[in-house]
């Protein structure tokens, strides 16, 4: 149901995979990235790339190009090529930015990616033939305040990306010479580059900590520090629907399907909503149901054995009842696309990677069905 | 020495206010008035407490800027809140909906600042009722919402 | 006054555990740092909205939030002259100690008598319900500490009062 691997005990800052689900790319809250393969239920590490000065904060791997690219503190992102015999070579990034890069994702054509950064901008980057690097071009009004999150659009032209100025946007990264001209979509027909398309404010507060595209691209989703998660469909008149829940903030949040999504953060507990085709949302389960720990009482002998080693009396577990044991910081598709996830996978700051499985989640928790 | 070293005001400018790229807070709605204290009085006076809370928080004054107002909505509502008898706050509670229980718990914690021995007890049971239904997501918003009630 | 005891703790629970949502933030302002935005305040929108929830006139917690950080300020009850000072040399010798602390302010907040300051880098070190229950566990012990130091205080004045004026 929940397959869990630990990576030591630093939290893990953000993972990604490869096309086949057999690389494992991961940071552990340090300036090396960490590659592991595949190894029957294990992952084995095989290579550490060192090229970041200071923490890295985001890692994506193209599936179809095999490149990984990586952003960190440092101001920097590389893109890491396969050589033949398995080690990575990195080449430098030029993103122009004076304050640290907080977040990366290629385009879903894999020709571009997008650094958001502390420098209130938007780097998105291509790569010129002529002279062999990688360029970057910015966007940056009317960003106010460091982008925490990016996501793209299916055309690969459209970036969303959230702030910590309360606001989540979608911009145009279509640049002229190299893109191909794109179709008009429900955002918007005329597409210049960094031309905004879209602004919405997260209610009055709560800063935005993940952004993400329906598979088709006319929904977005977004969740904020506030305890809210809020959807806006563009092909529906872009009107906002939002849930003001009981729970912790999210820190990271992803669509299953074109219907569903789901969102994971502080209460280390993935939660499922729905959102139908009536722009209701609506909150229907939490995922990590786990059993009770029998909390038997405990024998004469167990409780003065544990007075005698920890000078507690009580049947005092400090274990969260959840998987993670602390904030889940990044939610990902392990199997399938967005369109169908049959699994996903989380990380936290507990340095643990659990994989979900859907199937069987929605067969254990009565009550539970994925549309 | 140069003469120039007199003037020394420019030094204590703050250079990041002006800073076109920083975030500003949005403007605000000066027209606000609050709750209307008579018809709060009014129904204080007849014992319908639940529709006095309910007046008082359906108009809390978030958009203006006028302390004033505030305060005085402030007042008011404290007024209505500390006139509940414990069992009733159960019921008034359940009966808010979700935005009128965020503002709600924002009047509790202003309460709590300008705290007086008589009204912290009935405020920390407010308190208590208050986030069984709101839940941390409340206190949430209380936190993060940039307009101060 | 003691029924409000266990309301309160409960209030500064619940309202800690909500501030601790905290994330690994660089600096906006200084490239390449990391600093704690609840101490620099160097941006406004990175700040949370300061909250007190107090128990009574004298006793009271401030809970100020941020992006990466949050700072907690204790008013501890002091009813008398003797509780003041030991109060006060209590709190000093914890604060000239704060490295071994980790999360202690080495300056109490002004109007305040102890403050901590809980980073991203605590919170991913140490489990976040259990620093939220170190919290409340010390609010409590002091108060029955101060009390036990003034008792004992008192008691030997007594006696060493005694054996003075036996001499006379």
């Amino acid at each position: 149901m929940a397959e869990k691997h630990n990576f030591g005990i630093q939290p893990v800052t953000c993972h990604t995979f490869n096309k086949d689900r057999s690389g494992l790319a991961l940071s552990l809250n340090s300036s090396e990235v960490k590659i592991y393969k595949k190894n029957g239920s294990k992952w084995q590490p095989t290579s550490s790339l060192q090229e970041h000065g200071q923490r890295v904060t985001s890692i994506d791997w193209a599936a179809n190009s095999n490149k990984i690219v990586t952003c960190g503190a440092d101001r920097n992102a590389y893109v890491w090529t396969m050589n033949s015999d398995g080690t990575w070579k990195p080449n430098l990034v030029i993103l122009r930015i004076n304050r640290a890069a907080t977040f990366v994702k290629w385009s879903p054509n894999e020709k571009k990616f997008a650094v958001g950064s502390g420098a209130r901008l938007i780097s998105v980057s291509y790569y010129e033939e002529d002279n062999n690097w990688w360029v970057s071009k910015h966007i940056k009004k009317p960003i106010r305040s460091t982008v925490t999150c990016l996501d793209w659009h299916p055309n690969s032209v459209l970036i969303a990306a959230g702030s910590t100025d309360f606001k989540a946007r979608v911009f145009s990264g279509y640049i002229k010479e190299y893109d191909p001209k794109p179709e008009a979509c429900s955002w918007g027909s005329k597409m210049p580059w960094g031309a905004l398309m879209a602004e919405h404010s997260n209610g009055s507060g709560g800063w935005v900590h993940s952004v993400s595209f329906s598979p088709s691209g006319d929904r977005l989703v977004w969740v904020g520090h506030d305890s809210s998660v809020n959807v806006v469909d563009a092909a529906k008149g872009a009107t906002l629907t939002s849930v003001k829940g009981n729970f912790l903030p999210f820190k990271s949040v992803t669509w299953v399907t074109e219907n569903s999504l789901v969102a994971a953060g502080y209460d280390c507990n993935p939660t499922v909503f729905t959102y139908d085709d009536a722009g209701k949302l609506t909150l229907i389960n939490k995922l990590d149901q786990s059993q009770e720990k029998a909390a038997g009482t405990m024998s004469a002998m167990n409780r003065f054995k544990n007075f005698d080693t920890r000078a507690t009396s009580g049947d005092s577990t400090s274990e969260l009842k959840t998987q993670h044991q602390n904030t889940i910081t990044e939610i990902g598709i392990y199997s399938g696309t967005k369109a169908d996830c049959t699994k996903f996978s989380t990380s936290g700051v507990d340095g643990n990677i659990i994989i979900w499985d859907i199937k069987s989640l929605e067969k254990s928790i009565a009550g539970l069905k994925i549309a | 020495m140069s003469k120039n070293t007199g003037a020394s005001r420019f030094r204590k400018v703050n250079v990041d206010q002006y800073d076109e790229d920083c975030y500003q807070d949005d403007d605000n709605d000066d027209g606000e008035q609050g709750p209307s204290e008579s018809e709060v009085q009014d129904l204080l006076q007849k014992n319908k407490s639940s529709d006095a809370l309910k007046v008082v928080l359906n108009n809390a004054p978030l958009a203006t800027k006028n302390q004033q107002v505030k305060d005085r909505a402030l007042n008011l509502t404290l007024r209505v809140l500390t006139s509940f008898k414990t069992p009733d706050i159960d019921n008034a509670v359940k009966s808010l909906d979700s935005k009128n229980i965020d503002i709600l718990m924002k009047y509790i914690y202003r309460g709590m600042e300008r705290a007086q021995d008589s009204n912290t007890s009935a405020l920390l049971t407010w308190h208590e009722k208050t986030f069984a239904v709101g839940g941390l997501g409340s206190i949430m918003r209380v936190l993060t919402d940039r307009k101060k009630v | 006054m003691a029924a409000t005891l266990k309301p309160y703790l409960n209030a500064v629970r619940n309202t800690v555990t909500a501030a601790m949502c905290v994330q690994n933030f660089d600096s906006q302002v200084v490239e390449r740092h990391n600093k704690p935005e609840v101490e620099t305040k160097s941006s406004k929108e990175l700040l949370l909205q300061p909250v007190i929830i107090s128990r009574n006139e004298k006793e009271k917690v401030l809970i100020e939030g941020s992006i990466n950080s949050l700072r907690i300020s204790i008013a501890i009850k002091q009813a008398d002259e003797i509780e003041k000072i030991l109060c006060h040399k209590f709190m000093r010798f914890m604060m000239m100690r704060a490295e071994n602390f980790f999360i202690l302010r080495r300056k109490p907040v002004d109007g305040y008598n102890i403050s901590f300051l809980i980073t991203n880098f605590h919170s991913e070190q140490m489990y976040k319900h259990k620093l939220v229950d170190f919290l409340i566990t010390y609010m409590e012990e002091i108060d029955k500490e101060i009390n036990e130091m003034k008792l004992a205080v008192n008691s030997r004045a007594r006696i060493s009062a005694e054996e003075f004026l036996k001499h006379f």
